[in-house]
């Protein structure tokens, strides 16, 4: 049976719930991470903090159905907004969901609520609920290009 | 879990060629001449960790840039857990070109790492929050331009406040003001001052004075290398000497990291004792000394060289 850990990548680069809006996009441009692990001062999981969560809250709804010259007034909002939210914490904007999975799970198990979820990304925890880092969609291809190529092994053989 | 700390990693590229002269253009046409690795002895050490079995080996510390990007890919390919704060500037990249006939090596050190203090203060939160699972910290080598040399100092307090265990290999002012936190193990290196505490070191009484003295401004347990030998200063003073017998060193990069590692190791899978652990620390710094090793493998290897090892009392 394979394991996350067989495949996750290993990092606690993270942020706590305290941690402003703008160290998280630091953090995240710097690491080129979109998503980040919100940890407690124990460094346990307790959610997560998406770009998204961050773009929808200072980028005003109607962007996307707008022309070119609406886009850039929308734009210089955005900027305005970002200056009004960027000391705030994190804890505002992030995401409790504990939809992490352990180290030792089933490689079959994360292929399940990566695609049922659509979720692209998700961190791992060791089984007392501290980070171990994460594991996303490209290591999920790993797996089942393994999967597929011992299956051809297998087929061979007989 | 154990905890190992890098505040000025570097990417270490060694070209091997035939003849390095000056004003020569090299060619390299086969992989076996260039190697890239990542560099920095706690990084180093956590890599040997790795190959002893622990699970959960983490390295702190600063990378930069995009080369810090490829750095931390590098390390994960251990399987190490990487925890880096990711600065602005670009980390550093040491140069070694190794000529084979005649013999020679010529090494370009880089020391233009910089840091800033919001970053520094991102360490040590970072830090703090990190070493929850950790027993026993270790914190070796340099540290980057933009941090103060009391930056190992406030590690080790607050590694002390969580009541962890602090092995720290370090030189210059910042191993100075680190004794004032009471590390556990401390073991300086003096390559770049060739002086410990400002004390110049050449006689064996210099070094007795510098191992003394470390102990009475904090540290528990000291060891000195003193040349191949190393001087061992126990928690009540005494002095001993280790010293090798018919070795033939060949390659001293990884050596003290060796030396770090397997000293660790034989305290994790044992009861603490001062001179068993350095014996397996000799000898790991042994073999990798007499085998062209950068990192260690399996306990076996380095095993086989301690009963080459001698401790002996010295009368101060």
């Amino acid at each position: 049976m394979s394991k996350v850990k067989d495949y996750m990548i290993r990092t606690m680069n993270s942020i706590t719930p305290k941690d402003s809006i703008k160290k998280a996009i630091e953090i995240m441009y710097r690491s080129e991470q979109s998503v980040l692990p919100v940890v407690d001062e124990h460094n346990r999981f307790i959610g997560t903090i998406y770009s998204n969560n961050i773009l929808k809250n200072i980028i005003p709804e109607s962007f996307g159905f707008l022309d070119s010259s609406r886009l850039f007034y929308e734009v210089n909002e955005a900027v305005e907004n970002l200056k009004e939210v960027k000391a705030e914490p994190i804890e505002i904007y992030m995401s409790e969901n504990r939809d992490a999975v352990e180290e030792d799970s089933d490689m079959k198990k994360v292929a399940d609520i990566m695609l049922n979820n659509k979720e692209s990304l998700l961190f791992v925890i060791n089984e007392a609920g501290y980070l171990r880092g994460f594991i996303e969609r490209s290591n999920l291809l790993h797996f089942l290009l393994d999967e597929a190529d011992n299956s051809d092994l297998t087929a061979d053989s007989k | 879990m154990i905890t190992t700390v890098t505040l000025n990693p570097a990417i270490d590229r060694e070209y091997f060629v035939d003849n390095n002269e000056v004003m020569k253009n090299q060619f390299i046409y086969n992989e076996k001449d260039l190697k890239v690795y990542p560099g920095g002895k706690g990084l180093i050490s956590a890599v040997n960790f790795k190959a002893l079995g622990y699970h959960d080996v983490q390295n702190i510390g600063f990378v930069g840039g995009k080369q810090g990007l490829f750095f931390e890919k590098m390390v994960q390919k251990y399987d190490i857990i990487s925890n880096y704060i990711h600065t602005e500037k670009e980390i550093r990249n040491n140069v070694k070109i190794i000529g084979r006939n005649p013999a020679t090596y010529t090494q370009y050190n880089d020391y233009t790492y910089q840091v800033s203090t919001e970053e520094v203060q991102e360490l040590v939160n970072r830090f703090q929050r990190s070493i929850s699972e950790s027993d026993c910290i270790l914190i070796s080598g340099s540290i980057p331009e933009g941090v103060h040399f009391d930056i190992y100092q406030r590690l080790i307090r607050i590694a002390k406040t969580k009541d962890k265990g602090v092995f720290l290999q370090g030189s210059g002012e910042a191993l100075k003001l680190a004794l004032a936190a009471k590390p556990d193990i401390v073991t300086p290196y003096f390559k770049h001052h060739q002086t410990i505490l400002d004390l110049e070191m050449d006689t064996k009484k210099d070094y007795i004075k510098a191992g003394h003295k470390m102990q009475e401004l904090g540290a528990k347990y000291v060891m000195i290398p003193f040349h191949c030998d190393r001087l061992l200063f126990d928690k009540n003073g005494d002095v001993y000497q280790l010293s090798p017998q018919e070795y033939c060193i060949i390659n001293w990069l990884g050596a003290s990291d060796a030396y770090n590692t397997a000293f660790l190791d034989y305290i994790f899978q044992h009861d603490f004792d001062f001179f068993e652990a350095n014996l397996r620390g000799a000898a790991a710094a042994l073999w990798v000394a007499e085998n062209k090793k950068i990192y260690l493998s399996a306990r076996e290897n380095f095993n086989c060289c301690l009963d080459r090892l001698k401790i002996k009392k010295l009368e101060v």
